[in-house]
């Protein structure tokens, strides 16, 4: 189920998130090309995040609708729009903490016979198939990413760049058809960053298409085809990095705040 | 130790069990507080009474008032229990478990535990008031003599096969992938969602589930002790079940069936064993109130010293996991 080719895959137009009278975010509207890695750049509390929950459906929308492939999502449910292949991971650590490394990559696949109370009950013989080829294919995950000898420590014991990249993993195990990355680099260890950044962009040259959330302009020049920039819940600019450089305002914007 | 009394501890270590598991898988697997968990037993009791009992006119039963009294053969009162506990499940579910957020969720399920009690002990009509039912049929009451030995052996093998029956449906949920699903939305709700989990579908057929299983458990004890009243249910049995799942070990199906005979059983034991020796000290009550004392602690204690239990959740590690040659996930003969 994709767009029409010349449509980008994810289309946010003029969307508003009031928090009791506090315009979080304030007629935004963006585009995601299919297979680019989009950037969300801006001061804190420009509302970047906030325009990421809303698109992934974390948070809904006060008004303003969200086309995703075609169809419009703007009232689906956060798991909906995760099962059409919208996918995002979250600013602070979110992994299944008293759940293994292999279990929290596990636990995201769909298509699992044994995910439903009704194939539970059948028992072990109903979904082992579907339980191995998983277990094989997060395995390989595991390996790409580096952590294959962690598989089966609890996720909570894990370094903050570690739980990043379950994160991603997780995120993968559902195939998903656009990423959305709230500052998949914060808080981590600066060669840890190298390595997401790394990942990122091989997920890139295959095709995946991303929309980051980013503080480290460094990181946003290297890794991302076109930028946003926000502030104070609206939008102020877009596109390339250098061009962006070359706007006064924009440049001021962010410096200042 | 005579055989009634034996039968009267097994039965009840039963109904127990049974109950911790329902409540394991609700609040260990889940993390669902069901503060109202005694409410669905209840029903269940109350539901398998109405339908064994006769009509509240006939002679010998008409000193209490209740609806219902259809006479329904065995084993028709224990399902109609379980289904009764299911089906109270599904609005106390919708309100409670949709928008609320857990810590609102577990106080408004205490509420209504505490809510309905009182209704049902005022509303005397309903299922007669604070005297409860009583003289409610055994199973089979009609085809066998409830005051044999054989009979009693019958119910704890009535009431094992249940036990058997729980714990394999419970263990199929729990090691199962939907199993680990509920884990997962138990750690962190708002990520089960972004992986395409529907949280509010998981607790609702998990707090269905439990209810069902909750209803049975009160079916089995009112079929037994043949009475049934608002003083058996009040909002505290809850509490003792929640230390009986924290003791045992949360999230683990053999450390709810320790803990429903170390908390539940045991502690009705030792005041047993200690009031009927004439080891009884201070004014008559004060053991059954220190009881309500050790459970608190116990259950401070076991958080505070030892928040996994005496059986922790097991750590699932995969045939083939790279650090360890455990095996657990072989494909079955």
């Amino acid at each position: 189920m994709s767009g029409l080719p010349d449509q980008p895959m994810l289309v946010a137009d003029d969307i508003h998130r009031h928090f009791e009278g506090m315009h979080a975010v304030d007629g935004v509207s963006i585009e995601v090309p299919e297979g680019q890695i989009t950037g969300l750049i801006g001061p804190n509390g420009a509302g970047k995040s906030t325009v990421l929950a809303v698109l992934a459906g974390t948070l809904p929308a006060s008004s303003g609708t969200i086309v995703f492939e075609g169809r419009d999502i703007t009232r689906l449910a956060a798991y909906r729009r995760a099962r059409l292949g919208l996918v995002r991971t979250f600013q602070l650590p979110s992994e299944f903490a008293r759940l293994t490394v292999l279990e929290n990559l596990l636990v995201a696949a769909p298509r699992n016979r044994g995910d439903s109370l009704f194939g539970a009950l059948l028992g072990k013989r109903y979904w082992i198939d579907d339980e191995l080829r998983l277990v094989d294919e997060a395995r390989a995950l595991l390996r790409r990413f580096g952590m294959s000898a962690k598989e089966s420590d609890y996720a909570g014991l894990m370094s903050g760049g570690q739980k990043r990249l379950i994160e991603i993993m997780r995120a993968l195990m559902l195939h998903p058809r656009c990423l959305l990355l709230d500052e998949p680099m914060s808080g981590v260890h600066p060669r840890v960053v190298e390595e997401i950044r790394y990942y990122l962009q091989s997920l890139r040259a295959e095709g995946l298409t991303i929309l980051m959330v980013e503080h480290e302009l460094r990181l946003v020049e290297q890794l991302c085809d076109s930028v946003f920039v926000m502030a104070q819940g609206k939008l102020i600019g877009s596109g390339t990095m250098a061009s962006l450089r070359r706007q006064r305002e924009i440049v001021d914007a962010y410096l200042v705040g | 130790m005579n055989t009634y009394y034996a039968a009267n501890l097994l039965i009840y270590a039963g109904v127990d069990i049974i109950a911790c598991l329902a409540l394991n898988l609700q609040f260990g697997v889940s993390g669902i507080v069901n503060f109202s968990f005694i409410v669905f037993q209840a029903v269940g009791a109350y539901t398998a009474a109405v339908l064994s009992l006769p009509p509240d006119h006939t002679p010998g039963f008409d000193y209490q008032i209740y609806v219902g009294g259809y006479q329904l053969p065995f084993p028709i009162p224990w399902l109609g229990g379980a289904i009764a506990g299911g089906l109270l499940a599904v609005p106390v579910g919708l309100v409670v478990l949709r928008k609320l957020r857990s810590d609102y969720q577990a106080i408004a399920l205490l509420v209504l535990s505490v809510i309905t009690n009182q209704v049902i002990t005022n509303a005397r009509p309903f299922l007669n008031g604070a005297a409860g039912l009583a003289s409610v049929p055994p199973p089979l009451s009609s085809q066998l003599d409830p005051n044999t030995e054989r009979y009693q052996y019958l119910y704890i093998a009535l009431t094992a096969v249940c036990v058997v029956l729980v714990f394999a449906v419970v263990n199929r949920i729990v090691n199962s992938p939907y199993g680990r699903s509920l884990r997962a939305m138990r750690e962190r709700e708002l990520a089960a969602a972004a992986i395409g989990k529907n949280p509010v579908a998981l607790k609702m057929t998990v707090f269905i589930v439990g209810g069902v299983i909750a209803g049975l458990s009160g079916a089995i004890l009112v079929g037994f002790i043949q009475l049934w009243a608002p003083s058996v249910w009040l909002y505290p049995e809850t509490i003792i079940l929640f230390a009986a799942v924290i003791v045992g070990g949360r999230g683990n199906n053999i450390g709810a069936i320790l803990g429903a005979l170390l908390v539940p059983v045991g502690f009705e034991e030792v005041t047993r064993v200690l009031n009927t020796n004439n080891l009884n000290f201070g004014p008559p009550g004060l053991l059954s109130a220190l009881q309500w004392v050790a459970i608190g602690l116990l259950i401070i204690g076991f958080l505070w010293f030892r928040p996994e239990g005496v059986r922790p959740e097991p750590r699932r590690v995969f045939a083939g996991s790279p650090d360890t040659v455990e095996v657990e996930l072989v494909r079955p003969a």
